[in-house]
């Protein structure tokens, strides 16, 4: 059978990753209601913590398609969590480009993977899509639908046209950051214990 | 009564629940057609005698949203009021597709999803990654569960403050039990023959009973009612 062709225990490993990566999403996005401006911080937080388990999965990926696999994953979950679907094709756009970068190091060169995983954390700015493109009727439901007048203010000075460029570059580069560390976490325990 | 929903209905459920979801509700009338919405999974769940998450979320929603009418305005601020917020902003905004997505996650059997998955012509490879990822969020909160226990037991709680080593103490364990869950998985999935390139048949024959076109047809019914009562009205 050709090698090159994604098996099933590949498409296992992307769903685990999957998996772990939403959680970790998830448990950061739950700090977002206390206030906007954690929101916008989530281009932090998420690439830092999250980078440990895709350093770990960039140690098992060899073949093309892995990391596109995941972001197409990303971005279902996504619309079933109800982040909407204007920010799916950006979502799987990092997710292609970030397989390509990789591709290009064979998988192996740890510059190219720091970089791959840098574009690939842009996936978390898809889910600022809808604030920024839709900005006026969103505003309007989220004060209907309850929000203070307060916390939209502060959401949409954090959150506009002009800070998204911001928000992607510091994305980007915490990404690389997170890359870096989490090499060093995965290199600690797993290297050691011999799981890669 | 004993209704075994095809997990196309599921699925198509869970659709119309999340753009429904994107929608915010603007009027009494499309917050009834929401809550509504939220109420079939809930009945759905009473129906499959998963009484106990029902009534967990049943009790979160009711909450939520007397919360949301009566107590909270535009004009609130201060900080209990603002996690209070975004408690209910959590909650009655994305609450109905977390049931909905609970539900068919709790009820589906992996092979019953993946022959659905056959039906509808995905390919092999998202449904496969899907199903694992379905599968694998109750384990990774036993795992996690696990790990918090061994920490309770060896008196290690809050990472000494720590936050960069309250990540790492759980995270590390966590990513080592699941990396090897997945080593068995595939192995299970190997023996299976699900690397196979003879198209695999089901044990499960799934066919379109009375009650799922019935439920399309009402949730289809629930997405056209909120889209024109929001936008043409």
């Amino acid at each position: 059978m050709n090698s090159n062709k994604l098996k099933a225990k590949d498409f296992i490993t992307v769903g685990i990753f999957t998996a772990i990566l939403i959680v970790v999403e998830f448990l950061c996005g739950m700090l977002g209601y206390i206030h906007p401006y954690i929101v916008a911080s989530y281009v932090i937080m998420i690439p830092l913590v999250g980078a440990i388990p895709m350093m770990l999965f960039y140690t098992k990926v060899e073949k093309f398609g892995m990391l596109s696999l995941m972001s197409v994953l990303i971005a279902i979950i996504m619309f079933v969590l109800g982040m909407g679907y204007l920010g799916a094709p950006l979502i799987v756009c990092a997710g292609v480009v970030a397989d390509l970068i990789a591709k290009s190091g064979k998988y192996k060169s740890f510059k190219k993977t720091i970089i791959s995983y840098g574009v690939f954390c842009l996936w978390i700015c898809a889910n600022y899509f809808p604030v920024i493109v839709t900005a006026d009727s969103y505003r309007k439901d989220l004060l209907d639908g309850g929000y203070s007048a307060e916390y939209c203010d502060d959401l949409f000075r954090a959150i506009n046209e002009k800070t998204i460029a911001v928000l992607l570059i510091l994305c980007f580069v915490f990404g690389c950051i997170g890359a870096v560390i989490g090499k060093k976490v995965v290199k600690k325990h797993f290297e050691k214990a011999g799981i890669v | 009564m004993h209704v075994a929903l095809d997990p196309r209905t599921k699925l198509y459920m869970i659709l119309v629940v999340s753009m429904v979801v994107l929608m915010t509700a603007t009027t009494p009338f499309l917050w009834g057609v929401r809550i509504f919405m939220t109420l079939v999974p809930i009945t759905l769940l009473f129906i499959e005698k998963k009484y106990a998450s029902a009534i967990r979320f049943l009790i979160f929603y009711g909450v939520a949203l007397v919360l949301t009418f009566f107590f909270l305005s535009e004009e609130s601020s201060g900080i209990f009021t603002a996690i209070l917020i975004g408690y209910c902003g959590i909650v009655v905004q994305f609450m109905p597709s977390m049931i909905t997505a609970w539900y068919c996650v709790r009820t589906t059997k992996i092979d019953e999803f993946m022959s659905a998955m056959q039906k509808l012509h995905i390919p092999n490879g998202i449904a496969i990654s899907l199903a694992v990822v379905m599968r694998f969020f109750p384990t990774i909160k036993e795992e996690y569960g696990s790990i918090r226990d061994a920490m309770k037991m060896r008196g290690i709680t809050f990472g000494s403050g720590n936050v960069l080593k309250m990540v790492e103490y759980r995270m590390i364990p966590l990513l080592f039990s699941c990396v090897n869950i997945g080593d068995e998985l595939s192995a299970a999935a190997i023996t299976r023959g699900l690397d196979g390139n003879v198209k695999r048949t089901s044990i499960v024959d799934l066919k379109l009973h009375a009650a799922d076109i019935l439920l399309m047809l009402v949730f289809t019914a629930v997405l056209g009612v909120f889209v024109y009562y929001k936008y043409f009205r």
